[in-house]
């Protein structure tokens, strides 16, 4: 197992975000965790990689214990998180964005940008342009790229498809499922449970705080609860 | 009236670059820790003193008979730069460390790291006042204290009836070297590419492996540098200091980043060179003794009508 969650707590000042959620993450899946806004999907996501603190409950990354390890030294460890809003460093061009992405590699770096330029076309047309002038699509390309450019073992997606045209969705899922099979481990969190679910092997259903349903994702897909809560109901 | 402005207009422009390279200096470090802390470090005014007294120091140690000429000049002003420059920024890296670092790992809010700021600030002043200056010095803390001439008031040449002596040139040069080095640092290096990570987007700057507390510690060692380069000038231009020497040039140097565009770089320069510009233009109909409301009437007229200051983005949306 590479990512393991064990039921962790999290709060907000006094109110839990999160209630206990546990879940498990094996090498080479596209595992989802879908749910409403404020379920807390995105704390789940910053609590892996060390932008929350937890209150109890342990985060486990290739079996070693990370929960106490600063948000930074996870990077290192094969932890790569596009966030939330994408987090595009606005004042820096698109090929500045990348390397950020190396900021702790000293390895030679040609072939993984190559790679991610070839993965986002879109980017390398436009690798000297400002990341904040760039539309909403190409910065979440961005956010995807810079993220690879960790060298993640495990790449954590907070809605890559929020506010996109429904081509560009289609699009950047079909780019999530190519990274997947190129050999990343796919965390994905998706208010758009239809295209997440169909992409998933595995799936989780996020209620305030806590794991309601897991399961494969296309039996997620035929499930009439959560057809009915979460895929507009037919 | 005008006769006197033309008459004084270049001798006052030379002035005024001086002071203003010194106000730039000094109004980097505010503007750096702004930008990656959202913070006005109010200390930083103290930083800049200690800087001052690194110098003074120094310069009573090696006691010269008289002012010094050549390699021994460049020598003994590389010297007191050097020194006040480490001593300012590790007392600046010290000041994080105990005044900010605590907050901020326990949360708190700005506002409360801003009285932190303040009262870091009084605290370094009457330490120096009451302990500092009577050890280094021997006499009492809340004096003038004045300096030994190191650099002849030469004149190098003139423009028009303006006598561009030695001392302005070293200020100004050495002024806009070390922004150079700076500005270098933070466009073209790595832990450049880190600090301005940090100041556009702390969250994702962690995501890419910056560590925040180191990127803060390098931002106020760089910061508390330029005050040090600026009080060890500001020492061999005036020639004197006291303990609360940094309050009013603090809060000009301040004003100089905010009329820039707090958070910019290029902004703290520019506003830097403005308010000395222009408060020395200004002390020519109104004499020397009102530069200081002329430098704030700028600051709040130009506030009014541009409100992010002249180059209007800050370090979160700007290249530097």
């Amino acid at each position: 197992m590479l990512l393991e969650v064990k039921d962790i707590n999290v709060h907000y000042g006094k109110i839990a975000a999160l209630k206990g959620i546990s879940l498990q993450v094996n090498e080479g899946e596209i595992v989802s965790l879908i749910g409403a806004n404020g379920a807390g999907k995105t704390t789940t996501l910053k609590t892996i990689s060390g932008l929350r603190p937890l209150t109890s409950g342990q985060v486990l990354f290739n079996g070693e214990d990370i929960s106490k390890l600063a948000g930074h030294k996870r990077v290192q460890l094969g932890i790569g998180q596009s966030p939330e809003g994408r987090g595009v460093f606005p004042g820096m061009t698109v090929q500045e964005n990348l390397l950020m992405g190396a900021y702790t590699r000293k390895d030679d770096l040609t072939a993984d940008l190559d790679e991610v330029y070839e993965l986002f076309p879109r980017l390398a047309e436009r690798k000297n342009q400002f990341g904040g002038t760039m539309s909403g699509g190409e910065q979440q390309m961005i956010a995807i790229g810079r993220a690879l450019m960790t060298k993640p073992k495990v790449l954590l997606l907070d809605e890559p498809s929020m506010g996109l045209a429904p081509m560009l969705i289609a699009q950047i899922f079909s780019i999530i499922k190519e990274i997947n099979k190129r050999g990343t481990t796919v965390l994905l969190v998706e208010q758009n449970a239809q295209q997440a679910l169909k992409l998933s092997d595995r799936a989780y259903v996020l209620e305030t705080g806590r794991v309601v349903k897991s399961a494969p994702g296309l039996d997620l897909l035929d499930d009439p609860q959560v057809r009915a809560a979460y895929l507009g109901g037919h | 009236m005008l006769d006197d402005f033309l008459n004084q207009f270049l001798p006052s422009t030379v002035g005024g670059l001086v002071f203003g390279s010194i106000y730039a200096l000094v109004a980097l470090g505010y503007t750096m820790v702004y930008g990656v802390l959202r913070l006005i470090n109010f200390a930083h005014s103290e930083i800049f003193m200690i800087g001052t007294f690194t110098s003074l120091v120094v310069i009573t140690a090696i006691a010269p008979t008289a002012p010094f000429t050549g390699l021994a000049m460049v020598g003994v002003l590389l010297l007191i730069i050097v020194l006040s420059a480490a001593v300012s920024g590790g007392a600046a890296v010290l000041l994080e460390l105990v005044a900010y670092r605590p907050l901020r790992r326990k949360g708190a809010t700005r506002l409360t790291a801003l009285i932190s700021a303040i009262g870091a600030s009084l605290f370094l002043q009457e330490l120096f006042a009451l302990v500092i200056i009577p050890w280094l010095t021997g006499k009492p803390g809340r004096n003038q204290q004045s300096s030994l001439r190191i650099v002849d008031r030469d004149t190098v040449f003139t423009i028009g009836n303006a006598q561009v002596r030695t001392d302005h040139i070293i200020v100004i040069v050495a002024a806009v070297i070390m922004m150079i080095a700076l500005d270098r640092v933070v466009n073209r290096t790595k832990i450049g590419r880190g600090i301005r990570a940090t100041a556009q987007d702390p969250e994702a700057a962690v995501l890419m492996g910056v560590s925040i507390d180191n990127i803060v510690r390098i931002t106020f060692l760089l910061g508390g540098t330029m005050a040090g380069v600026a009080g060890a000038l500001y020492l061999m231009e005036f020639e004197n200091t006291v303990f609360n020497v940094g309050f009013v040039l603090g809060i000009k140097a301040f004003t100089a980043a905010v009329l820039g565009g707090i958070g910019n770089l290029r902004g703290a320069l520019l506003g830097g060179v403005v308010l000395g510009l222009i408060e020395n233009w200004g002390a020519i109909f109104l004499g020397s003794e009102w530069k200081d409301v002329i430098a704030f009437t700028v600051l709040v007229v130009v506030l009014m009508f541009r409100p992010t200051g002249i180059l209007g983005e800050s370090l979160q949306k700007a290249r530097a």
